[in-house]
């Protein structure tokens, strides 16, 4: 009976003195996606996580956590004691589970045993246990063949100082960084398709996510914001946590109208956006920003753009997507659950906004000049002052 | 401040349907059972027939009991469609009805029926020549709005079935869910074979209205079962429902035409006052039902101006609730058929009030309505210094 299960992890292995903290943080992850699974013990075990399951579903668990960042893949395992009969018997038992869940016929029904041995003390290397397991098996069922090179299925065995684990399947998880180990930083988060995706790459890697969102009502609507908390609730479901902070555009948006020339108003835009984050940053103690932006998909995202708009922050802005195109883009949006969000029509009442003709390759001194007439400082505090804060936390599974 | 004028959508519950479904919250029998209690039910559902019919001056006629309007409207269409398919091919109706009548008839296009959709001048009204000279000895039926949601305009229903006696094998329709409780006379004088009625543009919870049907008239039912509503509703009744329907009838026409004159003050008031909005241009039906009040703003975007007044707690429509999808408006069917500018499509606003609301809430809405407008044009227009 698989009562176990055994999460690995890979990169956080390399982290050396931090590496405690690391692992303590993942467990802790861990625990808190599988918190409403009644029977389920999680604990570090030499370099990988043992998670014993008493009445919790084995197929639950594993799908739950393979959507925890920092898990590199797990595998449902039976434990057996050291005695080679009783490798065979469970290697038994993962061989025909493994031919059922793979649906074999008969024709089909080639295998091969794995051993590894990390109890150095054990009488059999780990060629001889594999060798010995793998020729019981072979013997104990007919209809079977061995295959070493392309077997159909795999049974590993991996001898332990004290136990051994027997096991058919490793699936494969995210990978990553576990959330909370590399600090906390601010996403720009629209409505749109890429933002969240640039929000889920971070969250992958480590970092906690805080949201900004700009709102500009009534050339946004209420509908257009719950979208978007919509988007930080679906994070929140992969993170933790998220805390979205909502700032009042509208007045910057009519005075950029009002003072600027009309073909750089989205750069002057993207400008006052990142001035309103780094400030909330501040306040926040977030140590970066990350935006949706990918190079050359929009006016605004040509490198010129970029560096002019870049060039009103001192903090780090990360952007995982630059070099992603569209369609990969969209692809990660299905697979994290924000596509179908994204697509929703609610904000392309902005369209007052937009000029007919934006500069592709705005330059820095014409965009100082631009911005000439603008009460820069007054516009970023009165927005930074209106600011909301709203928290969500997980609240179902994702993937 | 909180000014709502958007009641064409769908109106707030009266304190006194409330009152009367509260009490009628324990009478719980089906109204189809045997014994006492489905007796007491039963009785109940009889005095909501009554009621309604004695508004609507027509005591003899057959009221059916539907899940709401747009059901009403197509067990209308499609329950004459089936009965009397045998007497002709042909359909008339207009091109500004509401979805649930345009739909039916389009969906009857795909099926074969020839339809005539006939087009309203451009101050919105549809004429009786128009229709009348679409109609030939193969038309079944016949379906013309009362009153137009978008616009208010009233349509000269009564004349329409008075000529529509010249064809004594064409049935007429006419969807009244929003003159219902709202234009005087009810259908004493106005002959129609079959007459659609909503509760929750009244003051009634959402999820039940009504098809009025000329006594003696035969219809196939969209739903079958155990034949309730004689048969053409079959279903459980919602008594609760109905007992709001009935009551917020009643309270309609307690005073209607007061309340008539009443609104048509208020509305001459709201009219002037918008009047002098700059940009505005007030739609204006030669009939029109008192309670609406169309207005565009040629150049801002209507959906834009309903956030911007909902801001300082002024709720109103775009064209119509019903138009709008997935939160958005889409371009209004009724003002395209009226030949309306795009410009001036986008940019229109609908009010709507109801015969409780004060002309001072009328015109504290048109002073929002006023800066709002102004403040939007100013965004608008003001370009940038390089342009």
């Amino acid at each position: 009976m698989i009562r176990q299960v055994i999460a690995r992890y890979g990169e956080l292995s390399l982290k050396g003195k931090n590496r405690h903290q690391f692992e303590e943080r993942l467990v802790g992850n861990m625990r808190r996606v599988v918190a409403d699974v009644p029977g389920v013990r999680i604990a570090r075990q030499n370099g990988r996580v043992l998670i014993t399951l008493d009445d919790a579903p084995v197929d639950v668990v594993i799908s739950r956590l393979k959507n925890v960042f920092g898990i590199v893949s797990l595998s449902p395992v039976e434990v057996t004691g050291l005695a080679l009969e009783e490798m065979v018997q469970a290697a038994l038992r993962v061989r025909g589970e493994e031919a059922r869940r793979l649906g074999l016929s008969a024709a089909e029904r080639s295998f091969k045993v794995e051993a590894k041995r990390v109890n150095k003390r054990y009488p059999l290397t780990s060629m001889e246990v594999a060798s010995e397991v793998g020729g019981q098996l072979l013997a104990a069922e007919t209809g079977w063949t061995v295959d070493v090179h392309h077997p159909a299925v795999t049974v590993f065995v991996e001898v332990r100082d004290e136990e051994a684990l027997v096991y058919g399947v490793k699936v494969p998880a995210l990978g990553g960084l576990p959330v909370g180990t590399s600090g906390r930083v601010g996403l720009l988060l629209s409505g749109g398709i890429d933002s969240p995706v640039a929000g889920w790459l971070a969250l992958k890697r480590g970092v906690e996510l805080d949201a900004i969102h700009f709102h500009s009502f009534p050339f946004t609507s209420q509908r257009a914001l719950d979208k978007v908390e919509t988007l930080a609730q679906t994070l929140a479901n992969w993170g933790g946590r998220v805390r979205l902070h909502t700032v009042h555009f509208t007045d910057v948006q009519t005075e950029i109208r009002k003072h600027c020339p009309e073909n750089l108003t989205i750069t002057v835009m993207r400008r006052m956006m990142m001035r309103i984050s780094e400030r909330i940053a501040e306040q926040n103690a977030l140590l970066a920003l990350v935006t949706g932006e990918s190079l050359g998909q929009v006016a605004s995202q040509t490198l010129e753009s970029l560096r002019v708009i870049n060039a009103v922050t001192r903090l780090p802005v990360l952007r995982p997507l630059i070099a992603e195109d569209k369609v990969s883009i969209i692809r990660l949006a299905r697979q994290i659950g924000t596509y179908e969000t994204s697509i929703l029509p609610y904000e392309d009442c902005c369209t007052i906004f937009v000029p007919k003709q934006p500069r592709t390759k705005p330059g820095l001194a014409e965009t100082e000049r631009a911005e000439q007439d603008l009460d820069v400082e007054r516009l970023v505090s009165e927005a930074v002052a209106r600011t909301e804060t709203k928290v969500f936390s997980r609240r179902s599974p994702v993937g | 401040m909180d000014v709502y004028l958007d009641n064409a959508a769908t109106a707030p519950i009266l304190p006194e349907v409330r009152e009367a479904v509260v009490r009628s919250l324990d009478i719980y029998g089906n109204p189809s059972s045997l014994h006492a209690k489905g007796v007491e039910a039963e009785r109940l559902l009889s005095e909501a027939r009554r009621a309604i019919l004695t508004c609507l001056g027509r005591p003899r006629a057959r009221i059916v009991f539907t899940g709401g309007g747009t059901e009403a409207n197509n067990l209308a269409i499609f329950g004459v469609v089936r009965r009397y398919h045998n007497r002709g091919r042909h359909l008339v109706t207009t091109r500004i009805e509401h979805p649930s009548v345009l739909e039916a008839y389009r969906a009857l296009e795909r099926e074969g029926w020839r339809v005539t959709y006939v087009a309203p001048q451009p101050d919105g009204h549809v004429r009786v020549e128009d229709v009348l000279d679409a109609v030939t000895a193969d038309t079944v039926l016949v379906s013309v709005m009362h009153v137009n949601n978008e616009t208010g305009a009233v349509a000269d229903v009564g004349e329409i079935g008075r000529r529509l006696r010249d064809f004594p094998k064409t049935l007429f329709h006419v969807d009244g869910i929003q003159a219902f409780g709202k234009l005087p006379n009810g259908l004493a004088d106005v002959p129609v074979d079959l007459y659609t009625i909503s509760g929750h543009k009244l003051g009634a919870p959402k999820g039940v209205g009504a098809l009025v049907m000329r006594e003696g008239l035969e219809i196939h039912p969209l739903l079958y079962g155990g034949g309730q509503e004689y048969g053409l509703r079959s279903g459980t009744e919602n008594l609760l429902g109905i007992v709001a329907l009935a009551e917020s009838a009643t309270a309609a026409y307690r005073d209607i035409e007061h309340d008539f004159a009443e609104a048509h003050r208020k509305r001459a008031l709201l009219v002037e006052r918008l009047q002098q909005i700059p940009g505005a241009v007030v739609h204006a039906p030669p009939v029109v039902s008192p309670y609406i009040v169309s207005v565009s703003f040629p150049g801002l975007k209507g959906e834009v101006l309903v956030h911007a007044l909902e801001a300082e707690g002024v709720y109103v429509s775009t064209g119509s609730a019903c138009s709008t999808k997935g939160g958005h408006s889409k371009a209004s069917h009724v003002l395209e058929a009226m030949g309306c500018a795009p410009e001036m499509v986008t940019g229109t606003l609908r009010l709507s009030f109801a015969r409780w609301t004060p002309a001072s809430a009328l015109e504290a809405a048109a002073e929002v309505v006023d800066r709002q407008v102004r403040w939007l044009y100013s965004v608008a227009r003001k370009g940038g210094t390089s342009r």
